[in-house]
C-alpha cells in the first residue's frame, strides 16, 4: 500500500505539489496523467525517496522511504523519465551491476531476460543500442529482485509506435502481479494499461477515479481535469 | 558480495576501459619518468628525492582528472537518480567510488615503479626509504582524492570540478612552501603549514612513519568523503 498525505514541494519559491494526498493499494495499475511540468515525475521521486516532501507524510507498506530507504528501494523498481543508463558497460554487466546492488540472487534474470526481449543484445555496449532496445534494458533492470511495486516515469517517450505498443504489453504482462504506476501525458498508455487514472495539473491533483471505458472519455476527463 | 566492492569495479572497468582512464595515466606515468630522467645523470646520485618532491605537483592533476566525472557526470547524465534509486545507502555509494578511483590511482602509480627499479640498477637506493616515501604518495592521493570527489559532487560540470580541485590542491601544497611568505607573518605561516599536506608528507620522505601524519590524512581525507555524502544526500 503506498500512502501519500498531503504532501507539497517546494523548489526555492516556487509550489511544484500542493496538497497531493494519494493512496494505492495493492495489484492496483494506476494510469497517473497530467501536462508536462505538472509535477507527475516530482511525485514518482518523492515515492522512492529520490526526493524529500517539503511537507506532508509518504508511506509504502507502513514505511517512510527516506527513514527506511533501503527497505522500501526493495520492494520498489523504479524506471525514471529518460531512462538513464550505463552506456560505457555492456548490458549482461548492467544487469549484473543491478543485480549485485539489490542483493538478488539472479535467480529470475534468465525470465526477466526472455520477457523484455533482450537475450540477443546481451553483449552489446548500452551505448550501440537503438532506443527501444535501451528502454528494454532499463526495464529488464527494474524487474530484478522482483518488486512488488514498479513506477515507471513516462517509459515510451521518444519510441516509435510500434515499441510504444511492445514495452505497454510488457507493462500490462507485469501488472497482472504487481502493483504498476505508470505516469504519463500519453492518454493512449492509460487507456491501455491502467485500471485507475490519477489527473495531476500544475501540482494538484484534479480528479482520482475510475478509468473511463472509452478513449474518447478519458480525453475528455484529461481536457477536464487540466482546464 | 559487499555493494562497496561492487561500486569500486565498476569504478574501476570504467577506467580500464575508457581512454580517459587509460590515457590519464600513460601521461602521468610517461611525465612522472620523464622529470625524473631527464636529470639523472646531470644528478650524478642515486636519490629518488626529486622523483618524491615533484610527486605531488604532477598529482595535483592527475588526481582531479581522474577524480572530475565520478559524481559530475553521474549529475549531468541523469545516472545519479537510478543510483539513489536502487537499495544502496549514499556512504557506500560515495565509499565505493572513491575507493574504486583510489585503487586505479595506485595502478598508474605502480607505473612509476620503473624509476626506483632503473635507479636501483645503476647504484643503490634503500628500499626502506623508497616504501615509506611510496606509502607517503598514497596517502597523499587518498587526500587528493578525498577533496576531488567532495567538489566533482558539487556540480554536473566535470571542467568546474577539476578546475575547482586543482585550485584548492595548489594552495594546500603553496601553503607549505613560502608562496605566502609575502603577505604573512612567519609565525602564523608555521602554524598554517602544520595542517597542510605537504608537511606531513615530508615525515614520510625522512623515512619516518609518523602517526600524527597518518592521524592527519586518514581524518582529513575521512572528514571530504564525510561532507560528500552530506551533500548526496541534501540532493532533497
Amino acid at each position: 500500500m503506498i500512502v501519500l498525505d498531503k504532501i507539497s514541494k517546494k523548489f526555492k519559491n516556487k509550489t511544484v505539489l500542493s496538497d497531493i494526498s494519494l493512496k494505492i493499494g495493492e495489484g492496483e495499475i494506476i494510469g497517473f496523467l497530467g501536462p508536462n511540468g505538472a509535477g507527475k515525475t516530482t511525485t514518482m521521486r518523492i515515492i522512492v525517496g529520490y526526493l524529500k516532501p517539503s511537507s506532508g507524510t509518504v508511506e509504502i507498506n507502513e514505511q517512510d522511504p527516506i527513514k527506511h530507504r533501503l527497505s522500501v528501494l526493495n520492494q520498489i523498481g523504479y524506471l525514471p523519465e529518460n531512462n538513464p543508463l550505463y552506456y560505457d558497460m555492456k548490458v549482461d554487466e548492467y544487469l549484473q551491476f543491478v543485480v549485485d546492488i539489490k542483493n538478488s540472487t539472479g535467480d529470475f534474470l534468465k525470465s526477466i531476460i526472455e520477457e523484455t526481449g533482450i537475450n540477443d543484445v546481451l553483449s552489446s555496449k548500452i551505448e550501440e543500442l537503438s532506443r527501444g532496445y535501451k528502454q528494454r534494458v532499463g526495464l529488464a533492470a527494474t524487474l530484478i529482485g522482483n518488486p512488488k511495486i514498479i513506477i515507471f516515469d513516462e517509459p515510451t517517450s521518444g519510441l516509435d509506435p510500434l515499441e510504444q505498443e511492445k514495452i505497454r504489453d510488457l507493462i500490462k504482462k507485469l501488472g497482472k502481479r504487481r502493483t504498476v504506476i505508470l505516469s504519463t501525458h500519453m492518454l493512449s498508455e492509460v487507456a491501455d494499461v491502467a485500471t485507475r487514472v490519477v489527473v495531476i495539473n500544475k501540482g494538484k491533483i484534479t480528479y482520482d477515479g475510475p478509468k473511463p471505458k472509452t478513449d474518447a472519455g478519458i480525453e475528455a476527463l484529461f481536457k477536464k481535469a487540466t482546464s | 558480495m559487499s555493494k562497496i566492492w561492487v561500486l569500486a569495479r565498476k569504478e574501476i572497468n570504467f577506467y580500464l576501459n575508457n581512454p580517459l582512464g587509460y590515457i590519464v595515466a600513460a601521461i602521468f606515468a610517461v611525465f612522472s619518468n620523464f622529470l625524473f630522467m631527464k636529470d639523472i645523470f646531470l644528478r650524478g646520485n642515486t636519490s629518488l628525492r626529486p622523483f618524491f618532491d615533484f610527486i605531488p605537483w604532477v598529482l595535483m592533476i592527475f588526481i582531479p582528472a581522474l577524480a572530475m566525472r565520478i559524481f559530475s557526470e553521474e549529475k549531468r547524465t541523469q545516472t545519479i537518480e537510478l543510483l539513489l534509486s536502487l537499495p544502496i545507502e549514499e556512504k557506500r555509494i560515495v565509499m565505493g567510488k572513491y575507493f574504486g578511483t583510489f585503487v586505479y590511482s595506485l595502478i598508474a602509480l605502480a607505473l612509476t615503479l620503473s624509476i626506483p627499479i632503473t635507479v636501483n640498477y645503476l647504484g643503490r637506493v634503500s628500499l626502506a626509504e623508497v616504501i615509506v616515501s611510496y606509502f607517503g604518495v598514497i596517502c597523499l592521493i587518498g587526500l587528493f582524492l578525498a577533496i576531488s570527489i567532495w567538489f566533482s559532487s558539487m556540480t554536473k560540470n566535470q571542467i568546474v570540478a577539476f578546475l575547482a580541485s586543482i585550485l584548492v590542491l595548489f594552495l594546500t601544497i603553496a601553503a607549505s612552501g613560502d608562496f605566502f611568505a609575502p603577505i604573512l607573518p612567519r609565525a602564523l605561516l608555521e602554524i598554517i603549514n602544520i595542517f597542510t599536506p605537504l608537511y606531513h608528507y615530508n615525515t614520510f620522505l625522512k623515512g619516518i612513519i609518523d602517526l600524527r601524519s597518518l592521524i592527519y590524512f586518514f581524518s582529513v581525507s575521512l572528514f571530504f568523503i564525510y561532507i560528500t555524502v552530506v551533500n548526496l544526500k541534501d540532493r532533497q
